[in-house]
Formats: structure tokens, C-alpha cells, sequence
């Protein structure tokens, strides 16, 4: 619920243009995981109750054991 | 003539991100890893261009030790390694579509799962899993939107599944907006794989063990938003739904007012823990799991030397389970083209309302399981990547075939990630994991 009203006012915030955006492609600025992290992420959906919405794995094959 | 190639390369090399972020539609589906279910739309790391075919070689050792083994009943040994090496190979067809694969294995050997048998060596103590999915995606960069299609599969000994996918993405005119939507379905089959003293045959094979089924449906939905010229959010939900069999057939439930005896009286101690003298029952939880968490993404390129990417997620399911996960990375660009990070995740969650330890569930319980994953801990991970990605690559080979112009083929290896992790569980869970990622381009 904390996240609700964040979420409403994202777009009123200011336009960048397309050659303002030098830092935002940075590699480090996108906005996933790396693919290097999917062993990681993937362990943790097996290791914790909790998990989705970080791209990891919901569902599908085990390898867990 | 020297200078002034140097200088075109350098240039091209930092407009060529620019490019291919900043065009509508360009931006790839976010809060996205290719590492489960079928990729749903194009994900090209920035150090390679769009319109290359990329290779993506993954590797890695994990291994975890604990005291909790669910096969035990919850406790016993939890010792894993796992080697999980992958391949994603992201193919540009023409200027629109694209088609991308990911191919790979888990080469694991467990301690637990040998207590199953009470032997050392059983089929599941050395298992391999493998894993196929494959995507296609296509792109309308004037609309600015995204349509994705894709389907996999995943096998080992006691379990099979395949999944579906389908996922839209829709980025605004100017490049700062983008909500993308995808739906997963998983549909699993289940060797029921019982503990040996509660087989009814103990010899019998695993074709007369009987299976079950397992359907996920998974709706995640992702927006995106650039705030200022240094910082930019997502936030993401993915609502799960599980139906049918969500417990292990080979999880050990011991009870305390249990009066049947445990048909098991022989025990080699120096291996194993020493039964107890009822019988346990296999772990029992509802055919139906809801799961709804919401997450927030914030990246911030605080200086030209360190930037920041936060993550929180808070969970819920109607296993009762309360989580909350924050995580904190700092890239620090030693060079230009090699960065450290460091990273820091930490992990909270309240046990589900089945959980209860060993030899402290009563034998009227509804549901019970003794699977320390779905008890209450904290996690704690820490741990130092790096990646190194030169402007003209690594190294680069020739491969067998001829380009378009009709000279031979050259791949390039244009970055190299390496990573290692700590984690550690209140619960007395220790893992430690190394992974790579070799990028090349083609």
C-alpha cells in the first residue's frame, strides 16, 4: 500500500530527453538483474518461502533437493 | 589517422547504448532475467549492440550446508552442491523480431535426499535437471510496444514441467515510460517419491510410484519510470496461484502424541540421526497457494565513479508468510570499463501457519511440514562482483561461416562477469555461491 501512492505520481516527473540520458544507459542503471545473478536468485526462490517480483523463479522444475 | 579512429571508437561506443535505449520500445521488459521460463522480450545488454546475436555462457558452483533437512523431519543434514551451467543465445531475425533460447543443467548431488532410503547412495543423492526455453519476440518501435510469445521445458528424475508464455510491453514516445505486462503457466508432473518405511512396496521402481500434478499461474506487471536524468524506479507486482500437489512427497513429518510405531528400528548412527519411536507421516500442505508480492526498484547514478541500485520487496501469501527483502548494490567504475560491486541483501519472513519443528506437530494437525523453508528466520548475503567490458572487447575468434558481406565469421567476447556470495540463515543454513557470465557477440 506504501508503494500505491509512489506509483500514481511517477508520471508527472520531468521528461529527459533522449541525449540527456547518458548516465541512465549505463549499464549498472538497468532496471533487472544481471545474468550473472540467476544462480543466486534462483537458490533463493528454493531457500525462502518468500518470492517473486525480482525476476526470479516462480514456478517450473525443481533442482532443489 | 590513428587518433582519429581512437576517437570514432570511443565515440561509438558510448553512443551505441545511448541509441538503443533511448528509441521507443527499445527498453527491455524490466525486473527481467533470462534465467527461468520462456524470455518474453528482448534483453541485449548494453555492451552489445541490438542488432548482434549475443551469447550469454553461465556457470557457477553453490553449495550449503544446514541442520535442518526437511527429509529428516526437520532436522539432519541440508548439504547441496550444485552445478548450474546455462547458455542464452538472443538472435535478431530482422529489425522487429527476435528469437532467443535458453539452454541449460543442474548437475547437483544432495545429502538429504539420500536420507529418503536411509542409504548413501540412491537415485536422487546425484540428479541432473535440464531446462529449455524458447522465446520469440517482436517489436514496433514507432507504436513503441513489444509482443512476446514463448514456451520451455524442465526435467529430472522426480519432476517435469513445461510452461507458456506470453508478455506485452508498452514504452511511452520519449523513452521515460514503460508498463509491461506477462503471463506464465507452468504445469508440472510429480514422482511421488515417499520415504522408504512409508511405501507400501519398498522395492518397487519409480514407474509404480505414481505422480501428481502441479498448475502456476504466474501475472507479472512491471512500470517503469525514468525520474530525473540520474534516477529512475519500477515498481512490480507478480501475482502467483498454485493449484494441486505443493508439498514433497519425501518430507518427513514427525508428531509428538503419534502412537504408531516407526516401522524403522535399525540405524546406522555414525550417518544418520536416530529415529524416534512412531512413525512419521510425509508432509501434508493445501492444494492452493496465493501468492501476492509488490516491489520497488530505484537506480541512481550518484557520481561518475558510484552509482546505487536499491531493492525492496515486501510478500504475502495465504501460507500466512510476511517477508520483507532489501537489497543494496554499489558499482564502483575502478575503469571505465571494469566496475566492482559489492552487494548486501537482507531477508526477513514469518513461518507458514503449517510449519512447526521436529516432533512438535500434533498428530490432529490439518496440514504439517517441518521444511525450514517456510519457517521464521532472517537472511543475511554478502558478497563482491565484478565485471570487466573494454570498449573493443575481450578477445575475439574466428567461428565456422561467412557474414553477409561473405568474409569469415568472428565472435567476440565482450565482457566477462564474475561474482561471489555469502548467505547466511538464522536457521543454521550456510551457502556459499560463485557464478560467471561470458557475454559474447556475434
Amino acid at each position: 500500500m506504501v508503494l500505491l501512492p509512489l506509483g500514481a505520481a511517477l508520471p508527472s516527473c520531468v521528461s529527459v530527453a533522449a541525449y540527456q540520458k547518458v548516465y541512465l544507459n549505463d549499464e549498472d542503471m538497468k532496471l533487472s538483474s544481471k545474468i550473472v545473478e540467476t544462480p543466486e536468485t534462483n537458490f533463493e526462490s528454493y531457500r525462502e518461502g518468500a518470492g517473486g517480483a525480482n525476476g526470479g523463479k516462480v514456478g517450473g522444475g525443481c533442482g532443489c533437493n | 589517422m590513428k587518433k582519429l579512429l581512437a576517437t570514432l571508437g570511443i565515440w561509438s561506443a558510448l553512443a551505441a547504448p545511448a541509441l538503443a535505449q533511448t528509441t521507443p520500445g527499445t527498453t527491455q521488459n524490466p525486473n527481467r532475467i533470462d534465467g527461468y521460463g520462456a524470455p518474453v522480450s528482448p534483453s541485449v545488454p548494453v555492451n552489445r549492440a541490438a542488432d548482434e546475436t549475443t551469447i550469454d555462457i553461465i556457470g557457477g558452483y553453490y553449495r550449503q550446508d544446514g541442520t535442518h533437512g526437511a527429509v529428516e523431519g526437520g532436522r539432519g543434514t541440508e548439504h547441496l552442491t550444485d552445478v548450474p551451467p546455462a547458455i542464452i543465445v538472443n538472435v535478431p531475425l530482422d529489425t522487429v523480431s527476435r528469437l532467443t533460447a535458453n539452454v541449460g543443467a543442474d548437475f547437483y548431488a544432495s545429502a538429504s535426499t539420500d536420507r529418503i532410503d536411509f542409504a548413501l547412495s540412491t537415485p536422487s543423492a546425484h540428479d541432473t535437471r535440464f531446462h529449455g526455453d524458447f522465446g520469440y519476440s517482436r517489436e514496433h518501435k514507432y507504436k513503441g510496444t513489444i509482443w512476446g510469445v514463448g514456451a520451455g521445458v524442465s526435467k529430472e528424475y522426480d519432476y517435469f514441467s513445461v510452461n507458456g508464455t506470453g508478455s506485452f510491453a508498452k514504452t511511452s514516445r520519449d523513452g521515460n515510460r514503460q508498463l509491461s505486462l506477462a503471463g506464465h503457466i507452468f504445469l508440472d508432473q510429480v514422482t511421488l517419491i515417499t520415504p522408504i518405511e512409508l511405501r507400501t512396496t519398498p522395492t518397487r521402481g519409480k514407474s509404480e510410484y505414481g505422480t501428481d500434478t502441479r498448475q502456476t499461474y504466474n501475472l507479472t506487471a512491471t512500470y517503469s519510470q525514468v525520474l530525473t536524468k540520474r534516477l529512475q524506479a519500477a515498481i512490480s507486482t507478480e501475482l502467483v496461484s498454485q493449484n494441486g500437489l505443493l508439498s514433497t512427497p519425501f518430507h518427513r513429518v514427525y508428531f509428538y502424541d503419534s502412537t504408531t510405531p516407526n516401522p524403522v528400528t535399525s540405524v546406522d548412527a555414525a550417518n544418520f540421526s536416530s529415529r524416534v519411536p512412531t512413525a512419521p507421516k510425509t508432509e501434508l500442505l493445501p492444494r492452493s497457494r496465493f501468492k501476492y508480492p509488490i516491489s520497488l526498484r530505484l537506480n541512481y547514478f550518484a557520481t561518475d565513479v558510484v552509482q546505487i541500485r536499491a531493492f525492496y520487496r515486501l510478500y504475502n501469501d495465504n501460507f500466512g508468510i510476511t517477508a520483507h527483502t532489501a537489497e543494496l548494490e554499489l558499482p564502483v567504475k575502478v575503469t571505465p570499463f571494469f566496475v566492482l560491486y559489492p552487494f548486501y541483501r537482507y531477508h526477513t519472513q514469518t513461518a507458514a501457519k503449517y510449519f512447526a519443528p521436529f516432533l512438535q506437530h500434533s498428530i490432529s494437525d490439518e496440514f504439517y511440514t517441518s521444511d525450514y523453508d517456510l519457517s521464521d528466520f532472517s537472511a543475511n548475503k554478502v558478497g563482491l562482483g565484478l565485471r570487466y567490458s573494454p570498449v573493443y572487447g575481450i578477445s575475439r575468434f574466428h567461428v565456422p561461416g561467412q557474414n553477409a558481406a561473405g568474409q569469415p565469421r568472428i565472435m567476440r567476447l565482450k565482457s566477462l562477469d564474475l561474482r561471489y556470495a555469502h548467505y547466511q540463515r538464522s536457521t543454521n543454513l550456510v551457502a556459499n555461491i560463485v557464478s560467471f557470465d561470458l557475454g559474447f557477440a556475434l
